[in-house]
């Protein structure tokens, strides 16, 4: 099995490593410490101390905080909650589903049916970064993209568990259950 | 229990009893056959990996011969080919190059032949052929034909081999072989129904006799099945050489170990590079045909398909796919069965699981869960006649979202370079009528088969150089698809910014441009193997803007001669989306520069006509603002992209330098335009929870939504109550809401 520098990962990182030897990597069994490597890079680029438990997409990542909560939380600091709820749920959107809307993206033979689709963009409040984009039609609930069995993963896949366990389960019906009782 | 349990004798037993023992050996070992331990490869591991490579070898020579023979502009050209060996019980072992989701459907045909009690009546003997191309037998669309044989050392059934050409017209309502418009199976063409075609190596005469009354372009038809009986018996006489030198107790071990070996594969691959957890994506494709020429009354209407994917992944890395909310089966040759999705996730699996030992083995590695009766995953439960005539076409978008949920799971593990953000479509282009020879023709162009690669984690995809239904893209060559078809290439053009707008770009698509010549007459059918054109894809990665929708073009009756007589410009590439080259160079009585697809020409096309065929690139990823300035000005020196997309969705401030005849980005005039730019997005969008309270409002009074949707909700909620449960506590809607 191979191993590599943490350096070199870091260039594949970056998209700074020759093409080829990027598709020596691909061809080659995966390096075990990979996800150490990763998350050791990672932790080195954001300003806050909270460690990372799972990097979820190139700016959003879940946090360990104090008393066993794992949070999602942008590279800027920005907290979305409780990981096990959508993150989404706590981002900023913006719906674009007129042709005028459409217009500063797609124009022309290049714009979708505005009765058939709403374009979603998701961002982050604090920064600003693009987080998601969706393109559904009306009626369809944002993807809980991927809801990570963390302890399993932790636990039996690396053999390194996390101190406390928490339940795997979906506690994103119970958010809106909130609202709407609020409402 | 464990391998020491004494395993039936093959000899003796009957195939049949064998299937059962191996269900039971996998259930009650988690081992396929019970193979706790691969005591060939431990004893001597050079010689099995020696074995596969010989293997996999006689399938490849398998095609070259196969393909060869046929003489089809699709398997020549296009390779939608693909042969195998098989075990006696039908699990693929080792397969040729090709698509990749046809060992799945190989086996499960051979599954079905040995269920229904082939080896009684009408009994399985050296020298037969066995064929299907019927979906309520195993089939995936009926132009695909699978063709088996069985493999006899001495008197003793050791393996099959198989093989399957996608024909270029088996006889569907209309000419072609990408049946979306066909109303139901009785359209579905000449069906071969898991029946001996042949026996002593021949085709039985009966056989080219139907061929030749039932499909429009026989020679090539038969053609196929010369290749696809050549084939295999090239696998044949070459394992029964193999045998002869390995021995055959060997050879019968090994096979098994490489088919349990390739469960393994795929199941270390997604414990090494995943995380368990559970995986969800939407995603829709359009098929909207109200006003346009079709074939049956009902047929007059406009449709969205519903294709949700969730995946599980477990603690021993077992994977759970299912297709619960699948909307309703459609009266369109879009319909296709579970088995066939099965096969189709092999296919999904040897792009972004596992590229080694591809054969039955991953199929153990996961579970489908059944997709909802009645849906266009599983529609005979409901409607038995369900065509199934393209029916690779919303399974391969299905397939597309695996491809992202996989990529997502591999980047959280640190692995972004198995990161694909999600395929391209496949926008079919199919000719009929008579051709440049005088002849009939009646085929597919292998235009589709080279679309954009996905982006990477870390990279922008390739252009033109992937195809999410097989791993060997290919597009062929325009010199010999000028042969084939009474077409000449005006162009074959990189499309600027048709992979999507992210941090990495998809790779880019192109633009076929065709000029009629040399025909009385032909149709041109824009067909849907798995296309959007209403919608887009609900990609776009981390923040990306997924691609465009498919549309088509085309100008009949035209004054190209005079342009060409005169040396005057041509029409080479689609241009400005908003004022296309098309409409600015050609007169013409018909001239149409956005048309919805997929389509057929209402008109027969002639001399002169122009035809635009795009093909689509793949999905982009991340932020579009966080994109290198200098691969901006990188694409608009090559003409990759457009000064529009560069300003307004990546916010980088160009240059051009007319001596130099190059872009360049200005770095700290980028940063600034990029903050405005995020400062701005920041003051339009609103917090979610205020947008859900409007937006839950708006879904009760199905406000502005089109009739298409209307109805792909009402049947994704009824035919999956928990999908439909889900979406109302989501939306927060009374118990009894229905769209």
């Amino acid at each position: 099995m191979p191993e590599y520098d943490i350096g070199e990962i870091e260039k594949l990182i970056d998209g700074e490593l020759p093409w080829p030897r990027v598709q020596e990597i691909m061809k080659d069994a995966k390096d075990a410490g990979r996800f150490e490597m990763w998350v050791k890079i990672l932790q080195g680029r954001v300003a806050w101390a909270e460690p990372i438990l799972l990097p979820l997409t190139p700016s959003l990542f879940i946090v360990q905080k104090d008393g066993n909560n794992r949070v999602v939380k942008c590279k800027c600091g920005q907290e979305f909650g409780d990981y096990r709820v959508n993150w989404k749920l706590s981002a900023s959107i913006y719906v674009r589903d007129s042709e005028e809307d459409f217009k500063e993206v797609y124009r022309g033979s290049e714009q979708p049916d505005p009765s058939w689709t709403q374009i979603r963009e998701y961002s982050c409040p604090g920064c600003g970064v693009m987080l998601e984009i969706e393109a559904v039609p009306r009626g369809t609930p944002p993807d809980f993209d991927f809801l990570p069995d963390l302890d399993t993963f932790y636990s039996e896949w690396l053999g390194k568990p996390l101190p406390e366990k928490v339940e795997f389960t979906d506690k994103t019906l119970d958010t809106v259950k909130e609202w709407s009782t609020s409402s | 229990m464990t391998t020491e349990a004494a395993p039936p004798t093959e000899k003796a037993t009957p195939i049949k009893d064998l299937l059962a023992t191996n269900d039971d050996l996998l259930k009650e070992t988690g081992y396929l056959f019970g193979l706790k331990d691969l005591k060939r490869k431990q004893d001597d591991p050079g010689g099995y990996e020696a074995v596969w490579q010989i293997l996999l070898n006689i399938c490849n020579t398998a095609w070259d011969v196969g393909c060869r023979v046929s003489s089809s502009a699709i398997a020549v050209e296009g390779g939608d080919a693909l042969w195998a060996l098989h075990l006696p019980t039908g699990e693929a072992v080792a397969v040729s190059r090709g698509i990749t989701a046809h060992p799945g459907l190989l086996s499960h045909f051979l599954r079905q032949l040995i269920e229904a009690g082939y080896e009684d009546n009408p009994g399985i003997s050296p020298g037969d052929i066995f064929e299907n191309n019927d979906p309520h037998y195993g089939g995936i669309h009926p132009v695909d034909f699978d063709t088996t044989i069985p493999i006899f050392y001495g008197d003793e059934l050791v393996a099959w081999a198989s093989g399957v050409t996608h024909v270029m017209d088996s006889g569907y309502i209309l000419p072609g072989s990408i049946g979306f418009m066909n109303p139901d199976s009785f359209a579905d063409g000449m069906p071969v129904t898991m029946e001996r075609i042949g026996q002593n190596d021949q085709l039985h005469p009966w056989y080219e006799k139907r061929v030749t009354s039932r499909t429009r372009v026989p020679e090539f038809v038969m053609g196929d099945a010369r290749g696809r009986l050549a084939g295999c018996l090239t696998i044949r006489n070459k394992v029964v050489e193999a045998i002869d030198k390995y021995g055959v107790d060997y050879f019968k071990d090994v096979m098994k170990e490489y088919v349990e070996d390739g469960r393994r594969y795929a199941v270390t691959r997604v414990k090494n590079q995943a995380i368990p957890g559970r995986l969800r994506k939407s995603n829709f494709k359009d098929l909207a045909m109200k006003g346009k020429r079709v074939i049956m009354p009902n047929q007059d209407i406009d449709l969205l398909f519903n294709l949700p994917l969730e995946i599980n992944i477990d603690k021993d890395a077992h994977v759970t796919f299912s297709l619960s909310g699948a909307s309703s089966w459609v009266p369109f040759g879009q319909n296709i069965t579970p088995p066939a999705v099965k096969s189709a996730l092999l296919n999904a699996y040897s792009h972004m699981v596992g590229f080694d030992m591809t054969n039955w083995g991953p199929a153990a590695a996961w579970t489908l869960e059944d997709p909802p009766a009645g849906s266009w995953a599983n529609p005979y439960p409901v409607n038995y006649f369900a065509s199934a005539g393209v029916a690779w076409a919303p399974a391969v978008m299905w397939m597309s979202s695996l491809y992202e949920s996989f990529g997502r799971a591999y980047f959280m593990r640190g692995y972004i370079e198995e990161v694909a953000a999600g395929a391209a479509t496949t926008l079919t282009a199919e000719f009929s009528g008579v051709g440049q020879y005088g002849t009939y023709v009646a085929g597919l162009s292998l235009e589709q088969a080279s679309n954009g690669a996905p982006a990477r984690g870390m990279a922008d995809g390739e252009n033109s150089a992937w195809c999410i239904y097989t791993p060997n893209a290919d597009f062929g060559n325009a010199e010999v698809t000028e042969l084939w078809y009474p077409i000449v290439y005006l162009g074959r053009n990189v499309q600027p910014d048709s992979g999507g707008y992210g941090t990495f770009r998809g790779g880019l698509g192109h633009t076929a441009v065709w000029m009629v010549k040399n025909t009385p007459g032909i149709e041109y059918q824009c067909g849907c193997a798995g296309m959007r054109s209403k919608v887009l894809a609900n990609h776009g990665m981390y923040g990306a803007y997924p691609v465009w929708p498919d549309r088509g073009s085309y100008a009949h009756g035209t004054n190209l001669k005079e342009l060409i007589d005169n040396q005057q410009p041509l029409v080479h590439e689609r241009g400005d989306p908003e004022d296309p080259i098309m409409a600015n160079i050609l007169t013409a009585n018909v001239l149409e520069t956005n048309i919805i697809t997929p389509f057929i020409t209402p008109e027969q096309l002639q001399e002169y006509d122009v035809i635009m065929h795009p093909i689509s690139g793949a999905q982009a990823l991340g932020d579009p603002l966080e994109r290198d300035p200098e691969e901006v000005a990188w694409d608009l020196t090559k003409g990759w992209t457009r000064e529009r997309i560069a300003s307004d969705v990546h916010g980088v401030v160009v240059s051009y330098d007319e001596a130099e005849k190059e872009w360049s980005a200005d770095a700290a005039a980028t940063e600034t335009k990029r903050n405005e730019m995020r400062d701005a997005r920041k003051k339009r969008s609103v917090p979610f929870k205020e947008w859900w309270a409007q937006e839950r409002e708006r879904v009760q009074a199905k406000e502005n939504m089109d009739p298409a949707i209307i109805n792909m909700w009402q049947g994704s909620m009824e035919l999956s109550p928990g999908y439909g449960a889900e979406l109302r506590a989501f939306w927060n809607l009374p118990e009894d809401f229905t769209f």
